[in-house]
């Protein structure tokens, strides 16, 4: 079937859409739809069902079969006091990861953004907080921060901010602490888009800069931090959106405690689902959710620069 | 001039030094932890006065450990190969073919990579209810697929879309079809990109806490994340061995990662900053 048409074929070669690309219709679809299933399966359906059980009356110890319910559950939302001040402590939780990262990352990325071995064999080392995972990091910060065998406790003990207990024990402290965890763990990936971001301005800038007389303090004013700012803006709304719907850290660390200081609406969730065995509720919080980061996202992506 | 700027190298190649290793201290503490005696851990020695693999082999003969050590490699090992096949078909869809729904199903798939597990957790969690799937690894890896899908579709739809489709067209005109052209021209070109995704899905499952946390109760069921929960016993529990049940778990992690780490980066910044 192959050779008699090659020909043609041949000046068919370089097309934007080569006619062989167009002949079989179902292909293409049936290559996709794996992929969609799963996609349909674990993310567009659950959605979908998430704003349905957020509409039911489903109390698991009163009622355990849901029956509809309206806004019932929505109305609950705006009269949880405790809810509330979850979600005032997600906010400092959210911006104050994004805050501990970008302040991490950019001096790291700076020094990282020269041609040295060490500088090299920084850039991969720095990735390692990053990939691993959760549970270790919040055993090992348990660890640092004990009262009895944690190093960090003691420096912190040595300069005034921590007293004999570890600042996990306190409400503010625990959650100063685990937010400033969450930016270190989010901090290599900010770094990683900073070089790149750094790599991409074109020496002339800097030259030209020079020729203005522009010193060093300048030169990063008026030509670093224009040109990453985009990058700091799109990595930082990313960062954001994780750092919103946190859980594990919290959850390892503290449970949330102490006296709910650390519990993040990612932890009232998972309360309403598992304890108070409330899943309409649950769903109906996740809505809320999801309404506030789409507004938040909105917002934060009008800080970027036009070019 | 030169010299100058040699010794300005030098400066902040130490500066370098110095902070990434305090970047990583909390890493090199977990380590330490594991292999230094109990008494050291007492005691606040930082450096060990001995390198012990005692709190590894105390781990190792604990009950569950190996369950859950089993547990995960057949979730990871499951869910990296899956997501491989499911994606790079769907790649090669989305980067050669111009189709009706085309860009709805490609928004579609990468627009999961943005939806956090927490998000959509609680239907999850009914979901896998219903269907009387708790407690089965079943369930925890068709969920996990949803981890690393969008990003290894992403990733091959960039390696693909840098082959030439003259050279799968020159591959079709000697004789093969369309399928015989992606077995030959595309498959071994992107093979390297297809372990890389396949990894990083495995890296992503392995090390994944709050999905697993929800939907499984029962020991026998339990993944490496959770059992390092349960070494945490408040009456009797060893620093020493969470952190050996620690490095058990980071240390795949990040040796998979580094091998594959020039693929990996690439496909995540373009995934996170363009996508």
């Amino acid at each position: 079937m192959a050779s008699h048409n090659a020909g043609s074929r041949a000046k068919r070669v370089g097309a934007i859409v080569p006619a062989r690309f167009r002949k079989d219709h179902l292909l293409p679809y049936a290559m996709v739809s794996p992929a969609v299933a799963v996609t349909i399966a674990i993310a567009v359906i659950p959605l979908i069902y998430e704003v349905w059980l957020s509409l039911q009356d489903w109390y698991m110890l009163k009622r355990p079969q849901p029956i509809f319910g309206g806004l019932i559950n929505y109305i609950a939302v705006s009269k949880d006091g405790a809810l509330w001040a979850a979600l005032g402590r997600t906010a400092i939780w959210t911006v104050g990861t994004v805050v501990v990262e970008i302040a991490l990352a950019l001096p790291l990325a700076l020094l990282l953004n020269r041609n040295t071995a060490v500088a090299r064999a920084g850039s991969a080392l720095i990735l390692i907080p990053w990939v691993t995972p959760f549970i270790v990091l919040g055993f090992g910060w348990r660890f640092l921060l004990d009262s009895d065998v944690g190093p960090i406790h003691q420096i912190l003990e040595l300069i005034g901010l921590a007293g004999g207990r570890s600042v996990l024990t306190d409400p503010a402290g625990a959650l100063a602490a685990i937010t400033f965890i969450s930016g270190w763990k989010g901090a290599p990936f900010m770094v990683i888009a900073l070089i790149a971001a750094l790599k991409s301005i074109p020496d002339e800038l800097y030259e030209a800069a020079e020729v203005d007389g522009a010193g060093a303090w300048a030169q990063f004013w008026h030509v670093t931090v224009p040109s990453i700012w985009n990058t700091v803006v799109i990595v930082g709304l990313i960062l954001g959106i994780l750092a919103f719907y946190s859980f594990d850290l919290a959850w390892i660390m503290t449970k949330g405690g102490p006296q709910d200081g650390t519990a993040i609406v990612g932890i009232q969730i998972y309360r309403a689902v598992f304890l108070d065995l409330r899943p309409a509720y649950a769903a109906a919080i996740s809505v809320v959710m999801l309404l506030i980061l789409f507004a938040a996202s909105l917002a934060v992506l009008r800080l970027r620069r036009s070019n | 001039m030169r010299s100058r700027g040699a010794t300005r190298d030098l400066i902040l190649d130490a500066v370098t030094i110095v902070a990434v290793l305090l970047m990583l201290v909390p890493i090199i503490w977990v380590f330490l932890g594991s292999i230094k005696p109990e008494h050291d851990i007492m005691s606040g020695n930082p450096w060990p006065t001995r390198v012990t693999f005692d709190h590894y082999i105390a781990i190792w003969n604990k009950e569950g450990f190996l369950t859950a050590l089993r547990n995960s490699l057949i979730v990871g090992l499951v869910v990296a190969v899956v997501t491989t096949f499911v994606a790079a078909p769907a790649a090669y869809s989305l980067s050669r073919f111009d189709y009706r729904g085309r860009n709805l199903f490609s928004l579609m798939i990468l627009g999961t990579q943005t939806l956090p597990a927490v998000a959509i957790l609680v239907p999850l969690v009914v979901i896998v209810r219903q269907l009387g799937l708790t407690n089965t690894l079943t369930a925890l890896i068709f969920i996990h697929l949803a981890l690393g899908l969008p990003i290894a579709v992403w990733m091959l739809k960039g390696y693909i879309d840098a082959i030439p489709r003259d050279l799968e067209e020159a591959a079709m005109v000697d004789g093969t079809g369309r399928f015989g052209a992606l077995v030959r021209v595309v498959l071994p070109l992107i093979r390297p990109a297809l372990v890389a995704v396949g990894t990083f899905a495995f890296v992503l499952s392995w090390g994944e806490f709050v999905i697993a946390l929800a939907i499984v109760s029962k020991a026998e069921v339990r993944t490496l994340p959770l059992a390092l929960q349960s070494l945490f016993d408040p009456y009797q529990f060893s620093w020493g061995q969470v952190m050996a049940g620690g490095v058990v778990i980071a240390l795949p992690a990040v040796i998979l990662f580094f091998i594959f780490r020039k693929q990996l980066v690439g496909g995540l910044l373009a995934g996170g900053v363009k996508g």
